[in-house]
């Protein structure tokens, strides 16, 4: 396909200076009603979770099931093969249900490594990792964010963007430098 | 804290207390006849030995708290250092145990059999074993054990574990109350060094405490995972009931500014940790003799599993892992302090289920050299010596709380510990 010249706004970067006042951003954007925005801090910033209103993650419903599953499957394998298909006396021990204890290392075993897969693969589907590249990534700005800046990208996907309303509203919440960040279509 | 505020619960523990030991006293000297006052010798170790796992486990989190130098449970530290400081009120629920004969001759069949051996052979108790094995050959195995298994040592060793762990708490808690007047740093870092090495003391009398009294109970079984076995449900359930004191002292408007709901959170958390560790040794006892199928240690796990034991035994599968590791997944409810006292209750009610289940099964066929597996009537002492116990402790343990300061409040990280978060 042949590349173009036309551009979509990704949306608005806007700079501050400090942790404090990026906190203080962050609540009044929250509390705006904005969804689809993100902060990057050089580090992690405590109660920052409070106010972005960031909502608690699904991940933990998805682990519990991939443990569950992984449970589940260790128990199958080592019964089908153990008491069903080929039962394996040791001991004049019985092979039957009460024997499950042996199964026991395994089933723990696949529990951890089904639910490790689960945690790993699920954050990574939820983020939309992997990915190429990322529009913010043009920004010459953006890359301050690692070092002393802390960056808020409120995205044009949200229903709540305008062009002109937004960046007002950045520079309304003490934003600095405030960039419209395109990506190439 | 106003003991006035307290006095109710307070007056409620001692009266129970002292009907408990009154009635307990009617067994122990054998006024309701000699089959009643050896079941209650059973009653006694169990009443006895579930308060000390417990009041250790407060030893091992203060001394836990000073040495990792943590600064979020500054807050709550006291609770831990006035639990241990029971340590010495059990000392004195001690002495029938290892001084009052009727008791120990109930209890530790392998204690008789020295007595017999020493009297055989004029005072020489292994020379007299060794004879008596050729006739008896379960003796054997104590004549192996002898350099540890004897009377004198055994004697000794228990007086060592209350000096050591009375000791501690003793000295810890008097640390922690002084900086409570000068406001003096060195007291903390004190702590901290005088908390490394004895850490190991620490366990090697947990172990050898639960050795010497409850294994020993049967001295031809043995499992290398006792002793980390006691610790874990001392740990865990020590835990608990200092996270039901916490609320407790909360209710009556106390440490509302000190205490978050992260608190609770983080030690909700520890005892998340400790049901599952102790899960995970529970299992690894009972998995590793179930596999190996040895006669000598096998005993333990049939016998547990005969009759109506069959049911404590999943009870204790059943409530004292799986529900309560279900019940303490959720974060929400271990930051609400209503719901998370309720789980803690729970946690000291598996908790006397574990310590029935270990010592109370060994006493018919012991006393009744195997031919019974139930007394009739025997839990009646049970009862008393768990209420008489239990209710001297928890009015011991109510007045030390109101001697001093409820958090250590010149501790240089209690801002730390305030402003806690995770």
């Amino acid at each position: 396909m042949a590349k173009t010249t036309l551009k979509k706004v990704h949306g608005y970067l806007a700079e501050f200076e400090s942790a404090v006042d990026v906190y203080h951003a962050s609540e009044q954007i929250r509390d705006a009603g904005f969804s689809r925005w993100d902060v990057h801090t050089p580090y992690p910033v405590h109660g920052l979770n409070e106010a972005m209103g960031v909502k608690r993650s699904i991940l933990p419903w998805f682990v519990f099931f991939g443990g569950a599953t992984g449970t589940t499957t260790a128990f199958s394998l080592a019964f089908i093969t153990q008491v069903l298909i080929y039962p394996t006396i040791v001991q004049a021990k019985p092979t039957n249900i009460f024997t499950t204890p042996a199964f026991f290392p395994i089933m723990f075993e696949l529990t951890i490594l089904f639910s490790a897969f689960t945690t790993l693969f699920g954050c990574f589907a939820l983020m939309g990792l992997p990915r190429w590249n990322h529009p913010l990534f043009a920004s010459k700005q953006f890359k301050k964010f690692s070092d002393d800046t802390f960056i808020v990208c409120i995205e044009a996907r949200d229903p709540k963007f305008h062009q002109a309303e937004t960046k007002a509203f950045l520079e309304q919440v003490g934003g600095k430098n405030i960039e419209l960040v395109e990506d190439e279509l | 804290m106003e003991l006035s505020k307290v006095s109710k619960l307070n007056g409620i523990f001692l009266g129970v207390g002292a009907l408990g030991l009154l009635i307990s006293a009617c067994y122990m000297f054998g006024l309701l006849g000699e089959q009643r006052q050896k079941e209650f010798a059973y009653s006694w170790l169990f009443a006895f030995f579930f308060f000390f796992t417990i009041t250790n486990g407060g030893l091992f989190w203060t001394m836990l708290q000073h040495i990792s130098n943590s600064g979020w449970s500054v807050a709550v530290r006291r609770f831990f250092e006035n639990l241990a400081g029971n340590i010495r009120v059990m000392a004195v629920f001690a002495l029938p145990l290892i001084f009052f004969s009727p008791f120990k001759n109930a209890l530790w069949e392998w204690i008789v059999a020295h007595q017999d051996a020493a009297a055989a052979a004029g005072g020489d108790t292994l020379k007299g074993l060794e004879e008596a094995s050729h006739t008896n050959h379960h003796l054997h195995i104590l004549v192996a054990k002898f350099g540890y298994l004897n009377i004198p040592f055994w004697t000794l060793r228990a007086v060592l574990y209350f000096v050591f762990l009375g000791g501690m708490a003793t000295l810890l808690r008097r640390w922690s109350i002084k900086q409570d007047g000068d406001g003096d740093f060195k007291h903390s870092f004190r702590a901290r060094a005088f908390c490394a090495f004895p850490l190991l003391f620490y366990a090697l009398a947990v172990t050898f405490s639960a050795v010497d009294w409850v294994m020993s109970m049967d001295y031809t079984w043995f499992s290398t995972m006792w002793g980390v076995y006691i610790f874990a449900g001392g740990a865990w359930s020590s835990m608990a009931l200092s996270i039901i004191a916490l609320s407790y002292v909360r209710s009556h408007g106390y440490l509302k500014k000190i205490v978050s709901m992260e608190h609770y959170h983080l030690m909700g958390k520890l005892l998340f940790a400790f049901t599952v560790f102790w899960a995970y040794i529970a299992f690894s006892q009972f998995f590793l003799i179930w596999y190996a199928n040895i006669t000598e240690e096998t005993r333990f796990f049939i016998l547990r599993n005969t009759n109506n034991w069959w049911y404590l035994s999943n009870i204790l599968v059943w409530g004292h892992f799986v529900l309560t590791f279900v019940l303490l997944l959720s974060a929400g409810r271990k930051k609400k302090p209503d719901s998370i006292v309720w789980v803690c209750a729970w946690v000291l009610i598996m908790h006397f289920a574990d310590i029935y289940w270990l010592i109370i099964p060994e006493r018919a066929p012991s006393l009744s050299h195997g031919t019974v597996l139930w007394y009739d009537g025997a839990w009646w002492g049970d009862l008393a010596a768990f209420l008489g116990i239990g209710g001297i402790v928890g009015w011991a343990y109510l007045r030390r709380l109101a001697t001093a300061s409820l958090y250590p409040c010149r501790d240089p990280r209690l801002l730390e510990s305030v402003k806690a978060v995770n």
